[in-house]
């Protein structure tokens, strides 16, 4: 103890003991913070109307003399706009984070949570629930528009209870997550908007479709476990013939997670805010 | 830890102790060591680019230190169970997030340790605030922003408050309440440490001084010894023997001016010397009177050469 017996002086102030930093705490901050900016309204609108309306569109175009027909098309035509808004809401995701740093709002943050990890995990498991709940009730209300709209074509008369249509379907909602948490941490890890959505974007989403271009055969071999990629399997009505098993591609999300957040707590600790 | 009513007993709050803080190759706190203590407010003076803002975020962990360390009652910062309750900070750059409203900045920060809705209210309040807490903070004045940062501080009702440069910005109603705020607060025993480039912004406000200039430690004391230590006080004798008066008073460290006949400056000794030196020979005064300096004369003088040195060493490095 430091105390040192002094001259007069006015008895030393005893601060309220019923303020308490918690866990519990730094998730309802987290979910004050997500939805009193304006920006999360907006993107995650824009997400929404993104999956549904793109599904729309091209389940409703779809020639009713089309020869393609099968529950892995019909999921795969219904989901393809759920996939790209995964975009918007990756980028939201950075945000959380990244926006802090640019506004300076990340020292009354850090100030609060001197520890630091907490807001990270929190930050996670936010905005990580928010988009699995919202994604779960788009991924299947796009499901079931595409449906009415592929009524009559070879695509139609896919049901919920079809082998393996509700697993591929939740498949869906966890890519969009897991992708969501890897865009996160990466806001955690590079700090910086911009840097982040290049990042992404670039390396997470892109690259791995280029680097197939390449003529080497080890690259076609490594690419399927690239972060980007290894949710694909799980989004298949039948997995068979992935490069990856099922098993697998739950087990490479968790490796990647593991190493995306693991890296973004150490620098979190080790770095000035 | 505290001590409680009945005992007089006072704890070093904020201890910094042989502090360095390096940001590659620029050293920007060296050496530092001091503390501050509660029931008086603590000034923090130095020059722009001193260490002010640097040894602040050292204290509430932001920025961790290349050597030494930063300890608020015993402990390191990130040790408290609650934070906002140990230690409220007013931090020089802006933190929030300006597409939040002032009132859910406040908010999202008093949920982190379960403070109520009420006490965010309260603070808003306490700072003027009211009208526009509902707005965006992006399109606050830079005196709104400093009182949301008060505001913030004083959220968790904490013993120890750290403002960094809290006057910038506020208008001259602003300075004259938050110099009664930050005196109220003192004297309920909290620890208040404020910091300023500007010797005129603490002169009104703090008791105690803790003085640095290139990083480094340069005074730590009350600001009237401050004042008498480095100021350039004078005393002032009129007598109609001035002439007699000075060959007395004469000798080494001893300067004496003559503005004009019968009128003496004598720097170097103290009125009492003088008034003595005048009886033991029998001189007459008509007047005895010590000039004291300005708390900014002894302040330019304690970094005059901080400064100069800065300017000698960056003019060399261009
Ligand atoms: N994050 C940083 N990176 C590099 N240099 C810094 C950083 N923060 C402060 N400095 C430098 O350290 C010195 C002290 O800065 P600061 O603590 O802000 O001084 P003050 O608050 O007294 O004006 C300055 O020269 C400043 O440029
Ligand atoms: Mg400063």
């Amino acid at each position: 103890m430091t105390a040192a017996a002094m001259t007069e002086r006015p008895a030393a102030y005893a601060p309220p003991a019923n303020y308490k930093l918690s866990a519990t705490g730094l998730l309802r901050s987290e979910w004050t913070k997500l939805w009193t900016l304006r920006s999360t309204w907006i993107v995650l609108l824009c997400a929404v109307v993104f999956s549904a309306g793109l599904g729309a569109l091209v389940s409703g175009t779809v020639p009713a003399d089309l020869e393609i027909g099968g529950a892995e098309n019909a999921v795969g035509f219904a989901m393809s706009g759920v996939a790209l808004s995964s975009v918007f809401v990756a980028v939201l995701g950075i945000l959380t984070i990244t926006g802090e740093y640019s506004t300076g709002s990340i020292r009354s943050t850090m100030s609060a949570a001197p520890k630091r990890l907490g807001v990270l995990w929190s930050k996670a498991v936010v905005f990580g629930a928010v988009v699995a709940v919202l994604f779960t009730v788009m991924v299947f209300a796009t499901f079931f528009i595409s449906q009415a709209l592929l009524d009559g074509t070879e695509l139609g008369g896919v049901s919920l209870g079809d082998e393996g249509v509700t697993r591929a379907l939740f498949g869906y909602v966890a890519m969009i997550v897991y992708l969501t948490l890897l865009a996160v941490a990466i806001g955690a890890i590079l700090r910086n908007s911009a840097g982040s959505i290049g990042f992404y974007i670039g390396v997470i989403m892109i690259l791995p479709q280029l680097a197939t271009l390449l003529p080497w055969g080890w690259v076609e071999d490594v690419t399927p476990y690239a972060p980007g990629n290894v949710s694909n399997t799980i989004t298949y009505v039948d997995p068979a013939g992935q490069a990856l098993g099922v098993g697998e591609s739950w087990l490479w999300m968790g490796i990647w997670l593991v190493v995306a957040y693991g890296l973004a707590g150490v620098l979190l600790k080790r770095r000035d805010v | 830890m505290n001590g409680r009513s009945g005992r007089r007993t006072v704890v070093i709050m904020i201890e910094i102790e042989h502090l360095t803080k390096r940001y590659g190759k620029k050293t920007a706190v060296d050496d530092l060591t001091f503390n501050v203590k509660p029931g008086v407010v603590t000034g923090f003076l130095g020059p722009n680019g001193a260490g002010k803002s640097t040894t602040m975020r050292a204290i509430v962990g932001l920025d961790a230190p290349t050597s030494g360390l930063a300890r608020v009652n015993g402990k390191h910062y990130s040790e408290f169970q609650s934070p906002l309750s140990e230690v409220g900070a007013l931090l020089e750059a802006k933190s929030v997030h300006a597409g939040r409203s002032a009132h859910n900045h406040l908010l999202a920060l008093a949920r982190t340790h379960g403070i109520p809705k009420r006490r965010v209210q309260e603070v808003i309040d306490l700072v003027g605030l009211h009208e526009v807490a509902g707005k965006r903070v992006g399109g606050f004045s830079l005196g709104m922003g400093q009182r949301l940062g008060i505001a913030v501080a004083l959220l968790g009702d904490p013993a120890v408050l750290i403002l960094d440069e809290p006057v910038n910005g506020l208008d001259p109603d602003g300075v004259k309440w938050i110099r009664v705020l930050l005196k109220g607060l003192a004297a309920e025993g909290r620890t208040v440490f404020l910091s300023s480039h500007l010797m005129s912004e603490l002169a009104q406000t703090a008791e105690h001084l803790v003085v640095i200039g290139q990083g480094r430690l340069l005074a730590d004391t009350t600001v009237d010894d401050f004042v008498s230590g480095n100021g350039k006080s004078r005393v002032r004798v009129v007598s109609p023997d001035a002439a007699r008066l000075a060959e007395h008073l004469a000798g080494p460290g001893i300067s004496i001016a003559s503005p004009e006949k019968g009128v003496l400056e004598v720097s170097g000794t103290e009125a009492a010397v003088v008034g003595q030196t005048a009886a033991a020979h029998g001189l007459v005064l008509h007047e005895l009177r010590t000039d004291r300096g300005s708390l900014e004369d002894a302040f330019m003088q304690l970094t005059a050469d901080a400064v100069e040195y800065r300017q000698t060493t960056e003019g060399a490095t261009r």
